[in-house]
């Protein structure tokens, strides 16, 4: 990631708007050609030290003449992060120990010697060189090899697939992630991948504010939705931190960084992040708005969450595709349930053609060591008041809390069977 | 039976469950419910964890039942106490100034800053404290230097190892030390572990970031120590709010004789070569070019606009750079390397500290010299290393970047040399400390070398009119 220094926003302050800078293939293609050489530099830099390497990126982006310093100090520090380097920590500072205890009585080491000094430069070192046991130039590269910017290239870790085009995609996202560094809400709008912007959310220590809506318009969001005809729920998550209820603060900002590669693999989300910036007095108080979607073409470094959890899950919509019940519709992982901090993202929703505004939800337990089965447990007492089929392997059945219909897989999955159950649910009285 | 209401430590906040808004009207003072926040998102009410020995109270006294405060993890038995032994480190005799210090902090309510000046022994007015207090407490400086230095100087007087947060150390014990950055990072896991919380220099916690050190905390004890409050009363009045107000004053005019050395200035003005000067007067007409242009087009134009210009504007870079190659010269002026020389042969024998203003010039000056440079870089036993034997005589140099400016204890130091950097009040006065320690007799020398007919000597002006320098 980027740091706070190398970040470079645009500001614009008659509509309140933020724009992280980013770089286009088509209109900075001349960014390209110099990845390619930044690139090359680190793979070919091994013995350097990072001062440079870093001169010699700085002498790269100079030529192009539209390069700000940040930028090139940010092409540096995504370089440097895909780096290892020499840090010599201990035999450069056991190094300095000997030199300094051994010059300690020549005190003054003087240019041009007197009656009293007569230690000259050339004479210390020498002397020094000699207590030591090595050549002064030696002494001279090794003395502060462990200076971050004295550090020399030991290896350049990226894959052979991370070219220039990748090298601009990281550079775009490192930006994005810094200006998020200054926001203090963050909101996104999705309708798909629903469970992975949840989990991730709750993996970076974010508290989150759930609403649904349901709407007809098919361009309310991109990618229409399968399933449920002509509708779709969209969730807005808006996330923030626990001193966010308090006042504003950038202090979760970081956790939206991280959360932003893991929305970046997912599909049909927006959102809206208030960031702090410059206010009339010049004091960071404005809040501009940073915008972005899926379909911006941020590209992160993550593959798109696997389409199916598990082995169970893919027999399961195999199943329900050759032979599905008529009048029913089943849809994977389109809604989420929440209550406060706890989120369930039911693996699947049935839908009766007579009743489509009445979900069925089915989650299926296929893995059960016995921690994860309490857990479902809890989870499921939680939301026990929505209508479920649980389908689970014969043995787990006891973990399941009670009043919930189960079923049981014993050999083949039988959609029929699923379907009699979801229809049960809903002759059901609500809870 | 309704949830019984409950007050926890959240993260660095206090959250009240269990709770109606009419009952919260009934049992706060106006001013006290401005300080609860009602959360949606788990249906609670939230506050600073900072003023916990405001909320809580009330709490227990106008809510029956009591409400279940488990704000401090002892609060609800999991500790059965969280009374720190000193073992028997005896009391250190104070002198008067110092005993009416901890006192007035005491008689305060163990709440407020203490302004001593440096080297008058704010450390040791802290400790005695903390001794008193007896309770888990965290110590938060300013940079790591400090924070080894307030490790070894606890383990000295108390015998206690305290526990290290930061500088890559993640060690809590009931008494610990961190820096501020690390405090700010690290308080939604710690606010609810330290009954009291000690800030050296106080005067770094201000700002949106720091101050989440002392917000995101419940310790109901908080000392700040500093020689130098700040004159900025927006930035003092958030001290005076997290910390507390100011309960003992002695500034360093008191102090001057009494505790502390004697002292005088010497300035030596370095100047150019013929080279340096005609490429900082070149250097010079670029920034002075553009700046005029600009403020053609837009009379209100300030220098740091200039950051946001350069991403897009070719001049704006090249003035950019070509001020840091002016400063750059300024500081590195190959007059400056000359003059050390000579003040060096002149204090021969005497421990000299050296003040640099970067990295690479405190290399610079280690290398041509042959003297160790004290950097940021510098491990915890190096460290150690350079300081000890600074101390006793083994380096008769230590040469070093901002690191040392603050407090750092360097106890016999007479003579001191600043070689650039940037002026200001504060940072004179506690470069001063350095060379203000009361030692055997003779008076301290601060010489300061700045290159002459650049923009150095007005900063070297604006440094003397700062109250320490006045003679």
């Amino acid at each position: 990631m980027l740091t706070s220094a190398q970040s470079i926003v645009r500001y614009e302050f008659r509509d309140g708007t933020v724009f992280p800078d980013r770089l286009t293939r088509a209109a900075d293609r001349h960014y390209l050609r110099a990845a390619r050489s930044m690139l090359s530099v680190y793979r070919r830099g091994g013995g350097e030290t990072r001062q440079s390497l870093h001169r010699r990126v700085d002498a790269i982006v100079d030529r192009l003449g539209d390069c700000p310093p940040r930028r090139a100090a940010a092409f540096c520090k995504l370089l440097d992060d895909r780096s290892s380097y020499r840090t010599a920590r201990g035999q450069a500072s056991s190094l300095r120990r000997r030199v300094f205890r051994s010059a300690a009585k020549l005190h003054p080491v003087v240019e041009s010697p007197t009656s009293m000094f007569e230690t000259t430069r050339d004479a210390a070192r020498t002397h020094v060189a000699k207590s030591i046991g090595k050549s002064w130039p030696e002494i001279e590269a090794e003395l502060f090899a462990d200076v971050i910017e004295l550090q020399t290239l030991l290896s350049f870790d990226a894959e052979d697939t991370f070219g220039p085009a990748e090298l601009l995609a990281a550079y775009n996202v490192g930006q994005t992630q810094a200006a998020l560094y200054r926001a203090t809400r963050m909101t996104v709008w999705a309708r798909e991948d629903l469970k992975t912007i949840a989990r991730h959310a709750k993996l970076a220590g974010l508290m989150h504010r759930i609403t649904r809506h349901e709407t007809t318009d098919p361009q309310a969001m991109t990618d229409p939705h399968p399933g449920v005809a002509g509708r779709v729920a969209t969730y807005r998550f808006e996330l923030d931190g626990p001193a966010s209820a308090i006042r504003h603060t950038w202090r979760y900002g970081v956790r939206f960084a991280t959360l932003l590669p893991m929305l970046l693999a997912c599909r049909g989300w927006r959102l809206m992040a208030d960031v702090l910036g410059p206010g009339p007095h010049g004091k960071r108080d404005r809040t501009y708005r940073l915008e972005l979607s899926s379909e911006d073409g941020l590209r992160g470094p993550h593959q798109r969450p696997d389409d199916y959890d598990s082995e169970l899950e893919r027999q399961l919509v195999d199943g329900w595709e050759q032979a599905t019940p008529p009048g029913w519709t089943m849809t994977r992982e389109s809604e989420l349930l929440f209550r406060d901090q706890s989120v369930l993202t039911p693996d699947f929703v049935l839908r009766h053609d007579d009743r489509p505004r009445d979900p069925v939800y089915v989650e299926l337990v296929g893995f059960w060591t016995p921690e994860y089965l309490q857990e479902k447990g809890a989870k499921l007492r939680q939301f026990r008041d929505d209508r479920w089929v649980i389908v689970v392997p014969p043995k787990a059945r006891d973990q399941i809390p009670k009043g919930l219909a189960i079923l049981e897989l014993k050999s083949k999955f039988d959609p029929a069977e699923l379907a009699r159950l979801a229809a049960e649910q809903l002759d059901r009285p609500p809870r | 039976m309704p949830d019984p209401v409950t007050l926890v430590f959240h993260e660095g906040t206090l959250r009240l469950t269990g709770i109606s808004p009419a009952a919260i009207r009934r049992v706060f003072s106006e001013a006290e419910q401005a300080a609860w926040f009602r959360d949606d998102r788990e249906d609670s009410f939230r506050g600073d964890a900072f003023r916990y020995t405001e909320l809580a109270p009330p709490l227990q006294e106008r809510l029956s039942p009591p409400a279940d405060d488990h704000v401090f993890p002892s609060n609800a038995g999991q500790h059965a106490s969280d009374r720190i032994a000193f073992g028997d480190a005896s009391p250190k005799r104070l002198r008067d100034d110092q005993r009416r210090a901890c006192d007035a902090w005491v008689d305060a309510g163990r709440r407020g800053v203490i302004v001593m000046p440096t080297g008058t022994g704010k450390t040791v007015v802290a400790l005695e404290l903390i001794r008193q207090a007896a309770c888990s407490t965290l110590i938060v400086v300013p940079i790591r230097d400090l924070m080894y230095q307030w490790h070894a100087r606890l383990l000295e007087e108390t015998g206690v190892d305290a526990g290290i947060i930061g500088d890559g150390v993640h060690r809590v014990s009931p008494i610990s030390v961190t820096t501020y950055d690390s405090a700010a990072i690290h308080m939604p896991r710690l606010g609810n572990r330290f009954r009291m919380i000690v800030f050296d220099e106080v005067h770094h916690l201000p700002g949106p970031w720091r101050s989440e050190a002392a917000r995101m905390s419940a310790a109901p004890w908080r000392l700040g120590l500093t020689a130098t409050p700040s004159s900025d009363p927006s930035k003092w009045g958030e001290v005076e709010s997290l910390v507390g107000p100011v309960v003992y004053r002695d500034t360093i005019g008191q102090a001057r004789g009494k505790t502390l050395a004697e002292y005088r200035v010497r300035r030596v003005p370095v100047p150019l070569t013929a080279s340096e000067r005609r490429r900082y007067r070149e250097l010079s007409e670029i920034v002075r070019g553009f700046v005029a242009e600009r403020r053609r087009d837009d009379p209100s134009f300030r220098w740091d606009q200039i950051f946001t210009l350069a991403t897009e504007d070719a001049a704006a870079r090249r003035c950019l750079r070509a001020s840091r190659l002016k400063k750059r010269i300024e500081e590195r002026a190959s007059g400056k390397l000359r003059v050390l020389e000579d003040l060096f042969r002149l204090h021969a024998g005497q421990s000299v500290l050296v003040f640099v203003g970067s990295n690479a010039m405190a290399r610079e000056v280690s290398i041509r010299f042959l003297v160790p440079c004290l950097l940021s870089h510098c491990g915890k036993r190096e460290r150690a290393d350079l300081l000890n034997g600074f101390a006793d005589g083994t380096y008769p140099v230590l040469v070093a970047n901002r690191v040392l400016d603050e407090g750092v204890d360097l106890p016999t130091v007479k003579v001191a040399i600043v070689l650039g950097g940037t002026a200001s009040g504060r940072q004179a006065i506690q470069r001063l400390g350095r060379v203000l320690r009361k030692g055997s007799g003779r008076e301290a020398t601060l010489y300061e070398v700045v290159t002459d007919q650049t923009g150095e000597v007005g900063r070297s002006r604006t440094r003397r009119r700062n109250e320490a320098y006045r003679r």
